[in-house]
């Protein structure tokens, strides 16, 4: 049983991020291709998920974040992804549950471009705090996204 | 006990020579016509007011000799008088289901009116609250519960033991299993039941045996089903096609 409502989110802007990324990348639409092992690709399936079964937590599925995938993305590119889960985030406080979809999203971004993974602190302001004190400059770019 | 009218039933003398009532409803949930009906009734019978309790029942205050007519109304409600004394009290739940809280994970109120048909009223060595919460906000205070029920994930829930609230001593209640599916929570509430009634002096609250006896007696010493916490539906789904 699922309970929180996905009425009030935009997934779709999310994914929107995604497959500008997947567009710029040279394994799209070849064998190599493999969503389940592509930190973007993951993400993409888990927002599929989310949308076809209206459910917003997929219990578990931080646990299979693809995280040996070492391809590597600009910050500029993936930092409008992340601004556009601080934009979707309910700040869900001491609920915060990273098996979130939008969580599960901005965790795989991570991945892509920080070197340590964020303990979410629940608050889009405290991120991106958190976010400076590893990359100044990609913590600048989501917030400048957040603007746009 | 001083006040008390009829042991075993939340029935209080007060001050002003009236008597209080707890009624209780499936974790506070009453229809409409139980809703209504409850204030036809306090109307009939001059009722100087009602107040809604912590938890979550409501207080009718009557004269006492209106008591009669007041029980046998109220059993055509549907409706019941809450036990007092060494018993397990009015289950507290949130309103986390399907339909309601919306910051809710898991189910909550369903669980905790299942809890309460099966356990309320049920005798024990001092009073045993329960409370459950659909997450981890814990809107009803699971964690000063004798027993709190903490929803952790779709469908699995936290279990906390030995709390107090009502107190000058509160105590927060400790986690002994971890993300227990419902048939798992009603094996550990058998099991920690089952110890207290064993292990607990007269009168004396869960949260002091504890202290005596540590968590450890209270701690489930039996396999819990292994709960694979990760959505199968979704792991098929993110492979599929590959």
């Amino acid at each position: 049983m699922i309970i929180r409502s996905l009425n009030e989110i935009d997934l779709q802007s999310i994914y929107k991020h995604l497959e500008k990324l997947c567009a710029n990348c040279d394994k799209i639409k070849s064998p190599a291709c493999k969503e389940s092992a592509c930190l973007i690709g993951f993400s993409k399936r888990a927002l599929r998920f989310s949308m076809e079964k209206g459910v917003l937590d997929i219990p578990g599925a931080n646990k299979l974040i693809p995280t040996r995938d070492l391809k590597t993305y600009y910050p500029e590119t993936v930092a409008p992804g992340l601004a556009e889960t601080c934009r979707q985030c309910r700040q869900c406080q001491d609920n915060h549950s990273p098996n979130c979809v939008i969580a599960l999203t901005r965790t795989c971004l991570e991945y892509t471009t920080l070197s340590q993974e964020i303990d979410y602190p629940g608050s889009v302001f405290q991120y991106l705090i958190k976010v400076k004190e590893q990359n100044k400059t990609l913590s600048e770019l989501i917030a400048a996204a957040m603007k746009a | 006990m001083d006040g008390v009218i009829i042991m075993g039933e939340a029935i209080f003398r007060q001050k002003n020579k009236q008597i209080a009532v707890n009624v209780v409803a499936a974790c506070g949930v009453m229809t409409p016509r139980q809703f209504a009906g409850l204030g036809k009734i306090a109307e009939d019978l001059e009722s100087s007011g009602l107040k809604l309790t912590s938890r979550q029942t409501v207080i009718v205050l009557l004269e006492e000799d209106k008591l009669p007519a007041f029980k046998e109304e109220l059993q055509i409600l549907g409706l019941n008088i809450s036990p007092f004394g060494n018993s397990i009290r009015a289950v507290k739940a949130c309103s986390g289901n399907a339909e309601l809280c919306r910051r809710a994970i898991t189910d909550a109120l369903n669980i905790g009116i299942e809890i309460q048909s099966r356990y309320l009223g049920q005798p024990v060595p001092d009073d045993f609250k329960i409370a459950v919460a659909g997450c981890p906000r814990g809107c009803t205070d699971p964690y000063c519960a004798d027993f709190g029920i903490i929803g952790c994930s779709r469908n699995l829930y936290n279990i906390a033991i030995g709390g107090r609230g009502s107190s000058g001593n509160p105590l927060h209640g400790r986690t002994i299993a971890k993300k227990c599916d419902q048939h798992a929570v009603f094996q550990v509430l058998d099991f920690v039941l089952d110890k207290y009634r064993k292990f607990a002096e007269p009168e004396e609250r869960l949260c002091k045996t504890i202290s005596r006896l540590g968590i450890e007696a209270f701690t489930p010493n039996f396999q819990l089903p292994e709960k694979n916490d990760v959505d199968e539906e979704f792991v098929a789904f993110l492979t599929s096609g590959e």
